[in-house]
């Protein structure tokens, strides 16, 4: 691999704003590559016709470089599937900066809805500067040109010429005042996508990873951290672990507790090869201090959490109010109560965390799968000093992420390693590692209580979610706000996500923290606060003796793609049809990301053995800029919700992860997959909603119902026992 | 020395030792990365490789087994890649982040080379020892049915 030559885009003061076509052109002069033409950060045409498109969202397999570089593509009038998709050359281009977040960063099922826009801007502005060079040179009005796949037509004249003979006048135009986009009617990728650019690739062995990566000089690295959590060094004795033919080096890595979501302590074998580091590995003596978590067990935490639900001095922030419910107390019909709750869970993406980093002169090189560039900046200021104009990334698809990318300990890890052993080190994660890698998905506990008058209608609800913070490691300062509100730990469960509609409302986040680290993972708390809203809903249904389906249509107001996704799912499953016997139907729903899913678990219990039939699923995401891409995106949203229900359990005994690998810690396997039905509704046409976090969160709910359905028995923890 | 044949040409290994797992002679010795690593148990089917056309977990098979047995891996599937698996593969569009996916064609490969009836409950059998986190077990069934009932490789 090449070291890319650093672009001059830091330099340039223009920023890149949304809607402002003018702000997208770079002043001429400017572009790293002479002679191109580069009129913004996600085109680049070479005067030998050749086109790039710059996606600069980390791609974990969710299509994101396809479906980002259709937006592209489409208002640029090239063909996405057969244009060259680079990463960018200089991922700190601040024009990369993500919008909400302002950092560089891919996460929160954010790429498409909220680049979309600006990338068919992006688009828009080089066709309409390829436009206007080819009518300066034929003399003709730019009105009066076309484009097709690459080319700017005359039709009058029956002139054409390729975007690359273009490229020496169309660079020095000036930006033009106003880009018109394409009405989407005359769409010829967004929305009909069936493929991914990469599929060939990637079934013949020839896609390259993380873990592909191969340096001259390079040492790989494994890292034995402490087996209770928080402990620290004492000693090392390497002795027999540099006897082991391939080990070079032993190198403990100081923790940084300092730096938010920073390293715990750790010691470094580095050897030729991963076989050779595991082995030296597995004879590393190493002697760890007491640890404050040693006493803690993650069966023993719920009992905390309860008495965080009574403590008058936890930190309780209100999601939604409305009225007054505990006045609605002693005047209801029915009082329900019911605690739910959900345990640590782990991301486990196939590809184990692997990243390289290299260190010459002052600068620093990373290779991989590097979700948040904005962390590689961090740890190479904060462990190296290293300035942030000399940070390069050499930017890989990774073998999954499901938040556990967004962690940044193995970017502080590599960083210190590369900066003692002075060669490329490459830092691998074992199967072990990655199951006892910490920032899993924190245990969580859900009281709700509500109130049904004399006609079985909801009158108050109330819900209070003992969790602790989950981005405090990422933003520091977040809790400082006017509204004190952790977004990520409180979706489902605030205004624009909670679907439902009682008069009265206290819908709370109890901040409780175990100081177990936890970490981003697919679709954060939506899933332990839709477990535990639609596993209540359905208690207040059947509360209310009423049809768990049009309980919910019943509280629900001004939400008619919500209310569709719904009958559209319940109708499918058929839904209040009979049923064979020994069958049962669960519903639930849940919204995020603007959009919306209902899903339907279909369970029945045969010859003694209970298991879920089907999910039957439909989804409102708006626009599907790749329908393919959003199909895939759900089967792999209900797999996860499956995994939810049904098997995914991290424990922690006297400070210690249990699990270890695959044998102990289940993950769905095909002969677990039940059989799936996905509609994807054709949604409202000028935006799209995000979908990579959309499927699971319903899934544990709707067979919990439908187990309750079937057996008479309701489960309010997970993983729920079939029976 | 250890002998044996990957992808039908002849490898002479001195280095490694006969212990270490194939998985690792094949990625960090002969440079052949297209065979994954998962779990290091024998648990995630990443490491999938043919053994004599059989489907094995080359990260539990010490090298020192293999000596005088042909290996084939993903990159030996079809000198054209072409192999109805892949061209099916692609046409279903299976791989999402793609890592366990060479994987999960060498399993489907075996199961094609029994000669076994293929259907959804061979299927289930032949792939459940494969885990994919992204969750292509849809598409994978299809295009294991694809390849199937395509004509066979020129």
């Amino acid at each position: 691999m090449t070291n890319l030559s650093r672009r001059l885009f830091l330099k340039q003061s223009a920023t890149v704003t949304a809607g402002l076509a003018i702000s997208f052109h770079l002043p001429s002069g400017i572009a790293a590559t002479p002679g191109d033409f580069e009129p913004n950060a996600w085109v680049r045409v070479l005067p030998d016709g050749t086109v790039k498109l710059v996606v600069h969202k980390h791609d974990s397999g969710t299509g994101t470089q396809t479906a980002l570089a259709a937006c592209v593509a489409e208002e640029l009038d090239v063909n996405p599937m057969t244009v060259q998709v680079i990463t960018p050359e200089n991922p700190f281009f601040e024009a990369y900066i993500h919008p909400v977040w302002k950092v560089f960063s891919t996460g929160g099922s954010t790429s498409v809805s909220l680049e979309y826009d600006r990338l068919r801007m992006a688009g828009a502005t080089a066709r309409v500067l390829l436009i206007a060079a080819a009518a300066k040179q034929w003399k003709v009005s730019p009105d009066s040109c076309t484009t097709e796949d690459g080319h700017v037509l005359h039709g009058a004249s029956k002139r054409s010429l390729g975007y690359g003979e273009l490229v020496t006048v169309a660079a020095h135009l000036p930006a033009p005042a106003k880009v018109t986009l394409k009405d989407p009617a005359q769409f010829k990728y967004i929305g009909k996508l069936r493929h991914k650019r990469d599929a060939a690739a990637k079934v013949c062995g020839r896609f390259k990873y993380s873990i592909d990566v191969l340096l001259p000089e390079m040492l790989v690295a494994v890292i034995q951290r402490s087996p209770v959590i928080g402990a620290k060094v004492l000693s090392v004795d390497s002795i027999a672990a540099l006897q082991v033919p391939g080990v070079r080096k032993v190198i403990a890595i100081p923790g940084r507790p300092d730096v938010l979501g920073g390293n715990l302590e750790g010691v470094a074998v580095l050897a030729d090869n991963y076989w050779a580091a595991h082995q030296g590995r597995a004879v590393l003596n190493v002697q760890w201090s007491e640890s404050p978590l040693a006493g803690f067990d993650s069966d023993e935490l719920a009992k905390a959490q309860i008495a965080a639900l009574d403590d008058k001095t936890a930190q309780r922030i209100t999601a939604m109010t409305a009225g007054d419910v505990s006045a609605q107390w002693p005047n209801a019909a029915k009082l329900l109560e019911a605690d739910y709750r959900m345990p640590y869970k782990v991301q486990n993406p196939l590809e184990p965390i692997c990243i390289t980093a290299h260190i010459k002169g002052n600068g620093i090189t990373y290779w991989g799968g590097v979700q948040v560039p904005s962390s590689a900046l961090e740890a190479a200021e904060t462990v190296c000093k290293i300035a942030k104009d000399k940070v390069t990334i050499n930017e890989l698809v990774s073998g999954g992420s499901f938040g556990a990318r967004e962690s940044k300990y193995w970017l502080f890890e590599v960083a210190y390693l590369a900066q003692q052993a002075k060669v490329p080190v490459k830092l691998m994660n074992s199967r072990e590692d990655e199951m006892r890698a910490l920032f899993m998905h924190p245990a969580t506990l859900h009281r709700a209580k509500g109130a049904l008058d004399a006609e079985g209608r909801l009158t108050a609800l109330q819900l209070n979610a003992v969790s602790p913070a989950s981005p405090e490691q990422w933003e520091p300062g977040y809790f400082e706000r006017p509204d004190k509100m952790d977004y990520s730990t409180t979706e489902a469960i605030t205004a624009w996500d909670f679907a439902y509609r009682a008069p009265h409302l206290d819908l709370a986040w109890v901040k409780h923290e175990s100081n177990v680290p936890s970490g981003w993972y697919r679709s954060v708390s939506f899933i332990p606060n839709v477990f535990a809203v639609e596993s209540f809903m359905d208690e207040l249904a059947h509360g209310a003796g009423q049809d768990p389906l049009a309980f919910r249509l019943a509280n629900m107001k001004d939400r008619p793609r919500h209310v569709a996704v719904l009958k559209s799912a319940a109708e499918r499953a058929g839904w209040g049809q009979s049923l064979p016997e020994g069958t049962a139907l669960g519903i639930a729903t849940n919204q995020g990301y603007t959009s919306f899913i209902a899903i339907v678990a279909r369970v029945s219990k045969q010859d003694g053995v209970t298991k879920v039939d089907k999910l039957t699923c439909v989804v409102d995401c708006g626009l599907a800029v790749s329908p393919g891409g959003v199909e895939e995106q759900i089967y792999g949203g209900l797999m996860w919700g499956f995994g939810h229900a049904l098997f995914d359990r991290l424990d922690i005994k006297q400070g210690r992860v249990v699990q270890s690998n695959f044998h102990e810690y289940r993950v769905t396997r095909m002969s677990d997959m039940p059989a799936t039905d996905i509609l994807v509704l054709d949604g409202e046409p000028s935006k799209p909603g995000g979908v990579g976090e959309l499927g699971s969160p319903s899934v544990a709910p709707a067979i919990a119902n439908a187990l309750f359905s079937l057996t008479g028995v309701r489960q309010r923890s997970t993983p729920l026992t079939l029976g | 020395m250890i002998e044996f044949t990957v992808n039908g040409e002849r490898r002479e290994l001195v280095e490694a030792s006969p212990s270490m797992p194939l998985l690792w002679v094949l990625r960090d010795h002969l440079k052949l990365t297209g065979t994954k690593f998962g779990c290091g148990m024998g648990l995630c089917g990443a490491c999938t490789v043919h053994l004599d056309g059989v489907a094995v977990r080359s990260c539990q098979l010490p090298v020192a087994a293999v000596a005088g047995h042909h290996i084939t891996t993903i990159e030996g599937l079809s000198p054209t890649e072409q192999h109805p698996l892949q061209l099916a593969w692609v046409a279903e569009d299976v791989p999402q982040c793609g890592y366990c996916q060479s994987g999960q064609i060498m399993s489907a490969a075996a199961l094609l080379n029994t000669g076994a009836a293929v259907n959804d409950d061979s299927i289930r059998n032949a792939m459940s020892g494969n885990v994919c986190r992204c969750g292509t077990y849809g598409r994978i069934n299809k295009a294991i049915k694809r390849a199937a009932s395509a004509p066979k490789e020129a």
